[in-house]
């Protein structure tokens, strides 16, 4: 009688009621909801730009950003130049004071 | 060593964020794996040494597949303690934008 019952309702026939872990198989999958959590990037103003080339478009952010930099850089105050070799950029590692004397005291 | 190339984030962004964004999907492609060795674990009638080699095995994967290493974080500011899970926020930046109506249907109550 139970195991028509089982098979009816498509259950697991267990009459010993022995542990067979599916409790675990009955579990939803979280890991979609989970990793939704965050929200994903959008477009953004420079994806707009690239997708109409042909179109006169303004970003106000880039453009600050870029006359703040002009500015900087007429004061002199603007990032210093890439170092191209691996020995210029360890020229000045570690005290810069220091550095700045030895280079003096060879002058 | 899971990290995507490409941040995929539109929300506030800093180290414990991406972290937390790359174990969420790193769990995720996992998941089926992790429930099919729990099962062989949990399942009683299968022999033992299977059964321990499951557990062997879950227990040697990567801790980032792991559910118990994700936290909610706040959105806006990237904070992991008192986030208001209904809103993903930190009860000062949910404050902040109640108080602004940024938020639908949540407004000051006063009575």
């Amino acid at each position: 009688m139970n195991q028509v019952q089982c098979r009816i309702f498509s259950n697991t026939f267990n009459p010993q009621g022995l542990r067979l872990g599916n409790k675990v198989l009955r579990q939803r999958l979280k890991g979609p909801a989970l990793a939704s959590y965050y929200p994903r990037k959008m477009a953004t103003f420079q994806d707009l730009q690239k997708a109409y080339p042909d179109w006169e478009t303004f970003d106000e952010e880039q453009e600050d950003r870029i006359e703040k930099l002009k500015l900087l850089k007429a004061r002199g105050k603007g990032a210093p130049k890439k170092k191209k070799t691996a020995e210029e950029s360890k020229k000045f590692k570690g005290n810069k004071k220091r550095a700045a004397a030895v280079a003096a005291g060879l002058a | 060593m899971f990290r995507a190339k490409k941040l995929d984030l539109g929300c506030f962004v800093n180290i414990k964020v991406i972290r937390d964004h790359t174990k969420r999907k790193v769990f995720a492609e996992h998941e089926t794996e992790r429930q099919a060795l729990r099962y062989i674990i949990r399942n009683m009638s299968l022999p033992q040494r299977t059964r321990v080699q499951a557990q062997v095995q879950l227990s040697q994967m990567h801790c980032y597949t792991r559910p118990t290493q994700i936290r909610n974080r706040c959105i806006e500011g990237g904070k992991g303690r008192g986030v208001l899970r209904d809103f993903k926020m930190t009860r000062y930046n949910f404050r902040v934008n109640a108080l602004a109506g940024l938020i639908p249907g949540v407004k000051k109550a006063s009575w």
